[in-house]
């Protein structure tokens, strides 16, 4: 019981410390984040605490500013994940029968695949730009919600308020809306800080690929891919974004799971 | 049982046809006809036609899919845009590497996450470890424990080659220096979840009635936790195993491009970077059947396991 609390604590800390960067990104990064200089390739020092990457830009203020980024996409596709997934989910877990075994079917076969594959396929059909990546991730996880809030409804929709709007000649889109809905709300709002924990994690590893956010802006995981071929002499140039990334995955993994 | 394999086999034929489709109507609806991608912007339309007719590229949507699949079913994938090679010797070539960088993984995590939970002395605070290990575990992306591990033992410590692959006829030793890092990463993933629920399982396993009376009958708590507790609490394993197994393609497609490995992942991402077609497709149907075979496997290991789940419904 302990552990959990301090997990709760660490993870909601984190969080705040997270929404300060991504807040106050232009008042701590030292520089600007695409502005290129002379000093290419500078080790760490007091001027550039991690060094600068193979344009001169200061990395750490790339990291800083990389916050926004992937926030913007990791929150954009959670949200893009619960609006697709939970009408499916609800349709499914509401209406059983047919409608529930068609649906089911294809949420399994979705929920197989693998989805950094499926991502990777249908950025390079439609682009690597921000929003692209948002619609591709949410749509991947979509699934995953629409299984979650099936489940639920499953529970929900025996209960007895639930009959008696039934009885009471109540339409299935009106109950749905007025009393299955508000009932898996929060089960929903809980997977959310799941599904913004995966959506940045994959989508770090889609611009690792060579498949994210175009250049010049500061984005993790292409940092990890550019910097990595000067690992030997300066390991930050890419191990300082890719603990970004682990830190953030981390942080809203532990949110999300320790959440009542 | 026979029944249950049967559906199950009967079952996966609509799956792989549905999803082959998509993947062959989305990859050569949206990425532009490959004449148009190998002569470039300033083609004349009728050079783009000719040559898409030649490359079998022409007539509608369902005609060319079933020209695709009928190939394939003979073994013949075309030949690559980019290079002209054979797409299926590509793959032959390729996929025995992420075959077998798949198997190291789950084999590993199978054989040491239920192990190192497991052991009487000490359980408590080795299971807390490690479920807080694990936590960080699955949450650390593969490309940056990668290039931590080349970090920390090639470039640090020189223990072992940073990138590269040899294969087994350079010697076993040669081989598998050049596994060791990709393996450990891509076990990582599945060595943490495998914890969490092991751990989980194995706390609710414990207070079991059967574990009680094992207790009382005297006998050693090594014996309790390993031919009792072990048994009972590794079925969730298998069924996860099998569920995540799209994580652990994914997973493999990032590793090989961190320890530039040529098997299946990297193959597939240089042909997304340039706009292969029949390697792309080659390798999305691959990917696509074996996912689903797996699957299947886990299925009847798990109906292998516990028979109550043996109903064709």
């Amino acid at each position: 019981m302990r552990t959990l609390s301090f997990s709760r604590i660490l993870g909601l800390v984190l969080l705040a410390i997270i929404a300060a960067v991504v807040a106050f990104a232009p008042l701590i990064a030292p520089y600007d984040p695409v502005a290129a200089s002379v000093d290419v390739l500078a080790p760490p020092s007091a001027d550039h605490l991690f060094g600068t990457d193979s344009l001169g830009r200061d990395v750490l203020s790339r990291i800083i500013y990389g916050t926004r980024v992937s926030l913007q996409v990791g929150a954009a596709s959670a949200i893009v994940a619960v609006l697709v997934g939970t009408p499916i989910g609800l349709a499914a877990g509401y209406f059983r029968g047919r409608v529930d075994l068609v649906l089911v079917q294809i949420i399994d076969l979705f929920v197989a695949l693998p989805g950094l594959v499926l991502a990777l396929i249908i950025t390079a059909m439609l682009g690597a730009t921000v929003a692209n990546l948002a619609i591709t991730l949410g749509v991947v996880t979509a699934p995953t919600v629409a299984r979650l809030v099936r489940g639920q409804v499953f529970v929900v929709r025996e209960m007895l308020f639930v009959e008696a709007a039934r009885a009471t000649g109540a339409s299935s889109a009106w109950i749905i809306r007025h009393h299955i809905l508000p009932n898996v709300t929060r089960v929903i709002l809980g997977q959310l800080a799941i599904k913004v924990s995966y959506a940045i994690f994959t989508s770090a590893s889609l611009s690792y690929l060579g498949l994210g956010v175009p250049p010049p802006a500061p984005d993790w995981g292409g940092m990890v891919r550019d910097g990595a071929s000067f690992l030997p002499i300066l390991p930050l140039l890419s191990l300082g974004p890719g603990a970004a990334v682990a830190l953030t995955v981390f942080t809203f993994h532990l949110v999300g799971s320790t959440k009542k | 049982m026979l029944a249950f394999i049967g559906f199950r086999v009967l079952m996966m034929i609509p799956n792989v046809i549905i999803l082959t489709f998509l993947l062959f109507a989305c990859v050569t609806t949206f990425l532009g006809t490959p004449a148009a991608i190998m002569l470039g912007e300033e083609a004349s339309p009728e050079a783009v036609a000719e040559l898409n007719a030649r490359l079998g590229f022409d007539g509608p949507l369902l005609t060319r899919y079933l020209r695709w699949m009928e190939n394939a079913f003979s073994g013949d994938f075309g030949r690559s845009y980019a290079t002209q090679e054979s797409v299926g010797s590509m793959i032959v070539h390729a996929l025995p590497l992420t075959l077998e960088l798949a198997l190291w993984a789950i084999v590993i995590a199978f054989i040491f996450a239920p192990l190192m939970n497991s052991f009487p002395v000490l359980r408590r605070t080795v299971q807390s470890l490690n479920s807080v290990i694990s936590l960080v575990g699955i949450t650390i992306p593969n490309f940056f424990l990668g290039l931590l591990l080349i970090y920390v033992l090639s470039v640090e410590l020189r223990l072992l080659p940073t990138t590269g692959w040899a294969p087994w006829s350079d010697g076993v030793l040669a081989h598998l220096e050049h596994m060791v890092m990709p393996v450990l990463t891509l076990t990582n993933f599945y060595f943490s979840t495998f914890t969490l629920i092991y751990v989980s399982e194995y706390r609710a396993v414990q207070s079991s009635l059967f574990v009680q009376v094992a207790r009382s009958k005297g006998l050693s708590e090594t014996r309790i936790s390993f031919r009792h507790i072990l048994p009972n609490s590794i079925l969730p394993l298998i069924t996860y195993a099998g569920l995540s197994l799209g994580q652990l393609v994914g997973g493999a497609v990032v590793v090989e491009t961190v320890f530039s490995m040529p098997g299946m992942g990297r193959l597939l991402v240089s042909a997304i970077a340039a706009r292969d077609f029949p390697v792309m497709l080659a390798v999305g149907l691959v990917i696509i059947v074996g996912v689903m075979v797996m699957n299947l496997l886990a299925d009847l290991a798990y109906g292998l396991v516990n028979p109550t789940v043996r109903t064709v419904a």
